[in-house]
């Protein structure tokens, strides 16, 4: 009867092709902007993946990891001498203007590490020796500043080339991949002396304190003890990634107008695939109920109409999920818009396009249930 | 399931006293009034009346399809009264073969898959089905046809396909509501002699509802029907034709 009851939708090639229609744009819908989104919320956070340390000191009234609140260098030693703490280092990001050859600004992510010890290092070095930034007015840079600060597409930034950074003459001595920011701007790393010349004077330069963890020590410890004893403000990796999430969803409109989007898809999907699959079963209405008639029980009746909505609901979901895998290849090929599809995504889009073809089978289920067999004598 | 001695009198439905109402208040219609109807086996018994009279809803009640008010109901021995509605979904499942007007063939499936239906709700082997539903269709002149689907047919072909349905479980009891009516009067003769067959050869009862008096005349019994109730009789037709029938 299963066999039949596949046989009995795929026979119905309009309402199948409609199902299976609303099905693979709501499964394409919810989990494209979600991997949007996730994209999205994994680009604010990208500071932390291209700068690595177990602590970050900031700024007591710092809320996320792109709020920048200059402290003064002495708070570096500060941290230095706080019960735990292995080691201490300052780092500058800020953003500034760097001018190429043809005289045209572009705006940078600039990176000050530590010239000891380059805590903080960009994770992936493509080409050159991060030690060479120990050298006056060098920069290493990565592949975004290489697209966005060559002259032209045929001859890239290379290591050797010279652009200036307020006034300075910036010399490449090596190139490396980060992830991108969620502003954008590509990342140019220098020592925090070198920044300190680079960036334009203010009254407080130092951004961020690293730290690591004594050993014997935890980085939530040794955070709780640095903020005791410095009232700075001390987050572990996590702590700041969770921080900066929430700072977003709760001061921006990204999370609220994405997830307008994600519900429309399933409403859409809801209502497009609800309503057909509605009336598909009422179209065969006069034959189940003939199936009723003949003997089939509402279990039965209600296992076929459960397998036709699930079998469209698959279909709509590979479909969908598909669409957005080739996306996310195309996209990340280019950089942009931002995409992240975790396992977990896919699984998450699975279960509510189950829910939504449950729904769906269960309009049906209700009818027949409710269907007398004697409907079949009603002409 | 509950059974009774019907002490080998050949009765194959015994309906005693039976009502049937639909609606409530003012829109409350008594389709069936106290009936009492017998039908035998190895017959073709005809329930004729106007329209409304409720001929349709007594074939509903003793075909199991429809829940009745009050009074007894034995097809096969079986009380259909004391019978809870998961028995009486397996009674129509095993007992029961079903002619509807308009035929009521799945059109997406194939003449085999439609036919073989009542033999997987009964739980037979998808391969054994399409044998003995193939075999049927051969013996009603639809051999070569079988993976055809059902709109490329003609009416008498799809009401063919239909007996085919109704008969692949081998049932007791066949009901047949207004079997020729959607057919041309060669066709319908052709479908009431096949029918009538089914009552001869196989030891089983042809319940037919009709009001088409073209085919009154392959009838072994009528039953007329009146305003709910079973008015008269007629144990032949030129019985029936003698009480004033047409």
């Amino acid at each position: 009867m299963y066999r039949l009851a596949l046989r009995m939708l795929l026979g119905d090639r309009a309402k199948y092709v409609m199902l299976v229609g609303g099905l693979t744009f709501a499964s394409l819908l919810m989990t494209q902007q979600c991997a949007v989104f996730f994209g999205l919320l994994s680009w604010t956070t990208s500071h932390m993946r291209n700068m690595r340390a177990s602590i970050w000191v900031v700024d007591p009234k710092v809320e996320q990891i792109n709020e920048v609140k200059p402290m003064r260098d002495t708070d570096v030693n500060r941290v230095r001498t706080v019960t735990g703490v292995a080691y201490a280092v300052p780092l500058y990001t800020g953003i500034i203007q760097a001018r190429i050859a043809d005289g045209s600004f572009k705006p940078i992510e600039m990176v000050g590490l530590d010239a000891t010890t380059l805590v903080g290092r960009p994770p992936r070095i493509l080409s050159g020796r991060l030690e060479d930034l120990r050298l006056p007015n060098t920069v290493m840079i990565d592949e975004l500043a290489v697209q966005r600060l060559s002259l032209n597409k045929n001859r890239p930034l290379r290591i050797g080339d010279t652009f200036e950074i307020n006034d300075r003459e910036a010399r490449v001595i090596g190139i490396c991949r980060t992830d991108r920011h969620f502003f954008g701007y590509p990342y140019v790393f220098t020592t925090y002396d070198e920044a300190m010349q680079f960036a334009p004077r203010t009254r407080k330069m130092l951004s961020i304190v690293l730290a690591e963890p004594a050993p014997g020590w935890s980085a939530a410890q040794t955070a709780r003890q640095i903020e005791k004893e410095t009232q700075l403000k001390a987050y572990t990796e996590a702590e700041f990634e969770r921080s900066t999430i929430k700072w977003f969803f709760l001061n921006t409109g990204i999370p609220a107008s994405f997830g307008t989007t994600i519900l429309l898809g399933f409403i859409v999907g809801m209502a497009i695939s609800g309503q057909t699959f509605y009336s598909f079963v009422l179209e065969n209405l006069k034959h189940l109920g003939a199936l009723k008639a003949m003997g089939a029980s509402n279990g039965l009746l209600a296992r076929m109409l459960l397998l036709q909505a699930m079998t469209v609901g698959m279909i709509g979901y590979g479909l969908g999920v598909g669409l957005t895998v080739l996306f996310g290849i195309a996209v990340l090929k280019k950089g942009q818009p931002p995409f992240l599809m975790p396992y977990q995504l896919p699984l998450f889009t699975l279960v509510v396009i189950l829910l939504i073809c449950a729904f769906a089978a269960l309009l049906g289920i209700r009818k027949i249930y409710k269907l007398e067999p004697a409907v079949v004598f009603r002409g | 399931m509950a059974e009774i001695n019907n002490n080998g009198n050949g009765l194959a439905v015994h309906v005693r006293n039976v009502s049937k109402t639909f609606g409530t208040g003012e829109a409350r219609i008594q389709a069936l009034k106290n009936v009492d109807f017998d039908a035998r086996m190895g017959e073709m018994l005809m329930v004729v009346g106007p329209s409304g009279c409720g001929k349709t809803t007594l074939l509903s009640v003793i075909a199991g399809t429809l829940q009745f008010d009050g009074g007894d109901i034995e097809v096969f021995k079986t009380r259909l009264h004391e019978l809870k509605q998961r028995d009486i979904t397996e009674f129509r499942k095993r007992t029961v073969g079903f002619i509807f007007q308009q035929f009521n063939l799945i059109p997406t499936l194939s003449l085999m898959e439609n036919v073989s239906v009542p033999l997987l709700i009964n739980g037979v082997r998808r391969s054994a089905a399409e044998k003995k539903a193939r075999e049927l269709l051969e013996q009603l002149g639809l051999g070569g046809r079988e993976k055809d689907l059902p709109t490329l047919l003609s009416g008498g072909q799809q009401q063919r396909v239909a007996i085919a349905r109704a008969l692949v479980h081998d049932p007791k009891l066949v009901i047949c509501d207004e079997p020729t009516s959607a057919l041309d009067k060669d066709t319908g003769a052709q479908i009431m002699e096949l029918l009538r067959e089914v009552a001869r050869h196989r030891d089983r009862c042809v319940i037919v509802v009709t009001h088409d008096n073209r085919v009154f005349k392959y009838a072994d019994r009528m039953t007329e029907m009146e305003d709910g109730r079973v008015a008269r009789v007629h144990e032949t037709y030129s019985e029936y034709k003698q009480d004033g029938g047409i």
